[in-house]
């Protein structure tokens, strides 16, 4: 499972993009349960987010959904915080 | 689904997309609504200025993500919500309702702040490194300072700004009727970024690598209270051009707010927005953003380059960042310093005045463009010093050196 995370926006409007296959990792079972639940309380289209406020885009083997700050579940922004530290 | 908290003015950031900001896999898509208000909007414009889209000719095309590649996703199956998630959920319908109504412009403050006098109300919270807000109060208006740095800023950075709009502008808080000022610290964890949420600001403590504290630019408040002071009157669309405005708008008071608590004139002034924000892993940089020269306050392997242009001639169309209203502002941004830096003294006063003036006015109009609200400024520094002014011959000139109206304003 390819997941993609791209987060535009914030003070600094610096874009930041990452990824990370499961397939390579021990843990992929535990990525399939947070990203299911991640998914499913994303937005199909973009919500313009409030002033300054980061917006990201995930993306799992083709499918998207969008979510903004401050507004994330615990899902999205667990999953967020994960790729983006730990994806290339 | 619902649409819980989108403004009730413009869609989403779909739209323009330029070369070098494309998504992977995604070309243009053809007859979808928003890609004809997109031309509409951009036609529109052009027609009223030629001048403002010359630059994107032969280089421009709309597009959105295409409906075909939504239509067959799947919704995951629903499984049980931990009890966590659900507070979590049920915490953001609340936040959804809420935005909803500070969206809406005018929102009346409380019967007890319209009540205050020309002191600002201050309250400080603390978000303890969560994404719960606004967190426990650490910190009112008569309480003093205490031990955490931030806080200590942030009520500072309230106050300066409550002072330059009262003092200068006679405005008694972002809403006029003395709202109180709300502040969130600490928030999230290794958070590098601060944000209006329509209520309060939000502050981050930054990630220790490449952003620090959020607190440390006393522009950077002046800023996230401006969009406060928008909301509350222009109530300028955040997407593309009007976007870009309204980041301008708040780098513009941000700035002003720096200048007047350090009683700089325009000549002593950085211009920076940001000063000071960098971290340690950021080699090349000093500031997020600078008026005086846009696109040159960082240039490092890591942050990449600072890819704000100062002129139209450097506008960058993309689908990001709303239509990159945090890269475009720069464009009015460097009006502004020239017409402050060309009147010379110090740039709250005149060239302040002219774009509190416009901000305020009756003429701005949510989707105004740049030509708009520079035509508007010349305007306002006639009816305010005179046709005959040296300000209304500094601003003719700074609009026309980024290239958004002739030497003519038009």
């Amino acid at each position: 499972m390819r997941i993609q995370v791209r987060r535009t926006g914030g003070f600094a409007g610096i874009e930041k993009h990452a990824e990370i296959d499961t397939a390579d990792r021990a843990d992929a079972a535990q990525w399939d349960d947070l990203v299911e639940r991640a998914l499913a309380d994303g937005r199909d289209t973009p919500p313009v987010g409030v002033p300054d406020g980061f917006m990201y885009q995930i993306t799992v083997d083709g499918r998207t959904v969008y979510c903004a700050d401050p507004r994330l579940t615990e899902h999205q922004r667990k999953l967020i915080t994960r790729v983006l530290k730990e994806g290339a | 689904m619902d649409v819980p908290y989108q403004y009730a003015g413009p869609e989403i950031p779909r739209g323009c997309l330029a070369s070098k900001h494309t998504f992977a896999g995604i070309s243009a898509a053809g007859s979808d609504t928003a890609h004809t208000r997109c031309h509409a909007r951009r036609m529109d414009a052009t027609s009223r200025n030629p001048r403002n889209h010359s630059h994107a000719a032969g280089q421009v095309f709309c597009g959105i993500i295409p409906p075909h590649l939504l239509d067959h996703l799947s919704r995951a199956e629903s499984s049980t919500i931990s009890g966590r998630a659900r507070r979590t959920l049920e915490h953001d319908a609340l936040q959804r309702t809420r935005r909803r109504l500070t969206t809406v412009r005018g929102l009346a403050a409380p019967a007890e702040a319209r009540a205050g006098s020309d002191k600002p109300q201050r309250t400080i919270y603390d978000a303890e490194h969560t994404e719960t807000l606004p967190g426990t109060k650490v910190r009112g208006e008569s309480d003093p300072a205490g031990q955490d740095a931030s806080v200590n800023r942030a009520f500072a950075g309230l106050g300066h700004t409550f002072d330059l709009y009262s003092k200068i502008y006679s405005r008694r808080s972002i809403d006029g009727m003395g709202l109180p000022l709300d502040a969130t610290v600490h928030y999230g964890r290794e958070y590098g970024n601060a944000f209006w949420d329509g209520e309060r600001m939000v502050f981050g403590d930054g990630d220790g690598e490449l952003f620090l504290d959020f607190t440390t630019s006393v522009d950077v408040i002046g800023h996230e209270l401006t969009h406060g002071v928008t909301q509350y009157t222009a109530n300028l669309e955040y997407l593309g051009q009007s976007g870009a405005l309204n980041e301008s708008v708040s780098d513009v008071f941000g700035s002003l707010i720096k200048q007047y608590s350090l009683q700089q004139s325009a000549e002593q002034a950085d211009w920076l927005i940001g000063d000071g924000l960098l971290g340690p892993d950021v080699d090349k940089g000093t500031a997020l953003r600078s008026m005086k020269a846009p696109g040159t306050a960082y240039d490092d392997d890591v942050l990449g380059k600072d890819p704000q242009p100062a002129t139209m001639d450097g506008y960058v169309n993309t689908s990001q960042d709303n239509g990159g209203v945090h890269i475009n502002s720069g464009i009015p941004n460097h009006a502004f310093y020239l017409a402050a830096v060309a009147l010379g003294g110090n740039a709250w006063e005149r060239a302040g005045q002219i774009w509190y003036d416009v901000l305020t006015g009756d003429g701005l109009a949510k989707d105004a463009q740049f030509a708009d609200f520079a035509r508007l400024t010349i305007d306002a520094a006639k009816a305010r010093y005179g046709d005959q002014g040296e300000e209304h011959q500094a601003l003719l000139k700074a609009w026309s050196q980024v290239g958004v109206t002739n030497n003519q304003g038009q």
